[in-house]
């Protein structure tokens, strides 16, 4: 299956540049997430694919094949809608019908193939019903069972389960990543859910303000963020600033290890982050890198406890997982923090503040 | 009484609240309702009703009776049966005729103009809108005064025709006689008064910012999504246009037909100034029996319920057509 390749993709709205040199590689028969807050420019991204919106310019190819001139109707890359955009006025075997039917397939044929699609989505039984009649995670699976119809090369979702109740969702996300890895078909998804970004993709693209701000496997995005936009975007992180010296970091007479050593001059401002669950309190592993905090805050959610602290680099939260750590914090009491040299990510503290 | 038996305010409070007046045998919201249907449609029309049985007293007004002649004379003639004649048969058959060809004709060019209207900006969308309105102020004796002198032989269009030496192309390419055929034509020169083409060119620009207004809502409020849905499905713009905007706003697009077709049954002032006057409805013929040449209210009055009548059989006809569309 052909890969689609993105080079320089750019699109203004007027004064508004809603995409910005946007470049990417979308391998074949994988599922690509686009992911970013809303109005990031990821569905006008995916507009763009499908041909719905020209960009302003840039390239778009599959394979070898030049589509950045060829218009939605002549692409043929099916698209399931944000509100599934299912024809009213056609029954649920139509509607599946509907890509065949119009480029003049046999009745027989179409039939055939709506039986086989209605199948794979499990609503064989309601091939004849009324879209009204539907609930919305059937009408997803009739969009998704229509979009596939054509047997696109390109499959590409906007939002896909923004319609459905949460239970539903994440039993949904799983059924499209399970139908995806099935027909090894290219699949694009655009969501603003990180968690669902992380349950269905290969690969996770981070946008922010019209720009990719980092492309790779969702473990990678979430371990090694590149930026403090994507560690604060894709997870929980805690954030403080200071200063390199000596390839450590320093914030008055708090200093702290990086490993590996970081590659900023001395002096460099530099803000660093550490997810929440990798930081530690009273560990008797720790032999340095501590901060000495005080306990503000414990927010027990079953499954996990959140500690929040009070420290001389801010505030930050430590999160054990159940089970992890059995003993009782008190609000108020003294605590040591412990940030690992090697769960510490530093970024340059000049960078846009593009987090928010 | 000062004190409230609580027994009594838990029957009656709870239901009251909710209706405070249905222990009344008829709202008085719905009494006020009833007295204007009554008083402006219901007893008109039982006196138009009554009226039409009544006779014409030659040289005089007319008077109260019970006679079917008015009716005898509209479907076979006064003479029946020595002689039968059609004529009013004829009118009725010119009213629909003019009406559904200019509804249809509105609808199939407003269609298009609504559609491609709603694709603008919001901003040159009311602006259309409020220019469509404001020529909707325009009476129907202005619009046609304009169009008789836009089609009147010695000034409008035939002049045009005739000093550009377009008459003589006519002529030269044989499509003049095309033209004569058609009866837009006489010997010398084209000719659209008196025309069936005039009469309902008028008619149907007299109603057509109505078609807009009313096509107007459904075409704005459809899915733009499902258009889309349709083009990455492989849908070209016509074949978009068929398949998913076209059955989306069938009802709303039918209801206009119906609508214009009833409105255009009555028009008089396009008719008049228009079609031959062999060719002419029974809209002129009520006019003319109620208070121009002939003076027969009676006659009139029976004309006019079975116009209604007409209309209402259409109506149930078009309802028909459009429910089994749905089906």
């Amino acid at each position: 299956m052909a890969g689609l390749k993105l080079s320089g993709i750019r699109k203004d709205f007027g004064q508004v540049r809603a995409l910005d040199r946007v470049d990417l590689d979308l391998p074949g028969g994988k599922l690509t997430a686009l992911l970013g807050p809303s109005g990031c420019g990821k569905t006008t991204l995916l507009r763009i694919i499908a041909g719905l919106e020209a960009a302003s310019g840039g390239s778009l190819h599959l394979g070898s094949t030049d589509l950045t001139d060829v218009p939605a109707h002549k692409r043929k890359f099916g698209m399931v809608f944000q509100n599934f955009a299912l024809f009213p006025h056609l029954n649920v075997r139509e509607n599946v019908c509907y890509a065949l039917t119009i480029a003049g397939m046999p009745k027989a044929d179409a039939h055939a193939r709506a039986a086989k699609l209605l199948d794979m989505v499990q609503l064989s039984a309601f091939a004849d019903r009324k879209i009204g009649a539907l609930s919305g995670g059937q009408r997803q699976r009739v969009a998704i069972a229509r979009a596939l119809a054509q047997e696109p090369e390109v499959f590409l979702l906007d939002e896909p389960m923004s319609a459905l109740d949460a239970n539903l969702r994440e039993q949904m996300q799983v059924e499209l990543r399970l139908l995806q890895q099935r027909l090894g078909i290219t699949t694009i998804v655009v969501t603003h859910d990180q968690r669902e970004a992380m349950t269905m993709a290969d690969q996770i693209v981070v946008m922010s303000n019209g720009r990719v701000e980092q492309m790779g496997p969702p473990q990678e995005i979430y371990h090694q963020p590149a930026n403090p936009f994507v560690a604060d975007f894709i997870g929980k992180a805690n954030f403080f600033e200071g200063v390199i010296e000596g390839g450590a970091f320093r914030n008055g007479d708090i200093r702290l290890e990086l490993a590996p050593a970081a590659q900023f001059i001395d002096g460099a401002d530099v803000k660093v982050a550490i997810r929440p669950e990798k930081a530690g309190i009273d560990d008797p592993e720790a032999t340095d890198n501590t901060v000495t905090a005080k306990v503000t805050f414990v927010r027990d959610v079953g499954s996990t406890r959140d500690i929040h602290l009070d420290t001389p680099l801010g505030p930050m939260i430590v999160e054990y997982a159940i089970g992890e750590n059995s003993s009782s914090f008190e609000v108020g009491a003294t605590a040591e923090l412990y940030l690992p040299a090697t769960s510490l990510h530093v970024y340059p503290a000049r960078e846009r503040k593009a987090a928010a | 009484m000062s004190t409230v038996d609580p027994e009594l305010l838990d029957q009656t409070t709870a239901p009251k609240r909710a209706r405070p007046f249905a222990q009344l045998p008829l709202p008085p919201a719905n009494l006020t309702l009833w007295i204007i249907i009554l008083s402006l449609c219901v007893l008109p029309f039982i006196l138009v009703f009554a009226i039409s049985f009544g006779q014409k007293i030659e040289g005089a007004g007319w008077e109260w009776s019970f006679t079917f002649a008015n009716y005898q004379r509209f479907f076979v003639g006064a003479l029946w049966p020595e002689t039968v004649t059609f004529l009013y048969l004829q009118k009725l058959w010119y009213s629909l005729y003019y009406a559904v060809i200019a509804a249809l004709l509105t609808v199939l060019t407003a269609f298009p103009f609504t559609y491609l209207m709603t694709r603008l900006s919001r901003k040159a969308q009311s602006r259309w809108l409020v220019f469509l309105l404001a020529s909707l102020s325009l009476s129907e004796v202005f619009i046609v005064m304009g169009w008789d002198v836009l089609l009147s032989n010695r000034s409008g269009l035939p002049m045009l025709f005739r000093e550009t030496g377009l008459t003589d192309w006519l002529k030269e390419t044989g499509w003049f006689d095309v033209l004569r055929q058609w009866g837009l034509a006489n010997p010398r020169n084209v000719k659209f008064k008196t025309s069936e083409f005039a009469t309902i060119l008028t008619m149907s620009y007299l109603v057509w910012p109505y078609a807009v207004i009313l096509l107007y809502p459904s075409l704005s409020r459809l899915d733009q999504s499902m258009v889309e849905a349709a083009r990455t499905m492989g849908a070209g713009p016509w074949t978009v246009i068929r398949t998913v905007v076209l059955p989306s706003v069938r009802l709303p697009l039918i209801g206009t037909v119906l609508l214009l077709f009833v409105f255009l049954l009555g028009t008089y002032v396009s008719v008049t100034v228009f079609a031959d006057p062999s060719k002419q409805t029974i809209a002129i013929s009520v006019y003319d029996a109620v208070r121009g040449s002939t003076l027969n209210a009676p006659f009139g009055a029976a004309q006019s319920i079975i116009l209604l009548v007409t209309a209402a059989i259409c109506l149930v006809l078009g309802q028909r057509l459009s429910n089994r569309a749905t089906a």
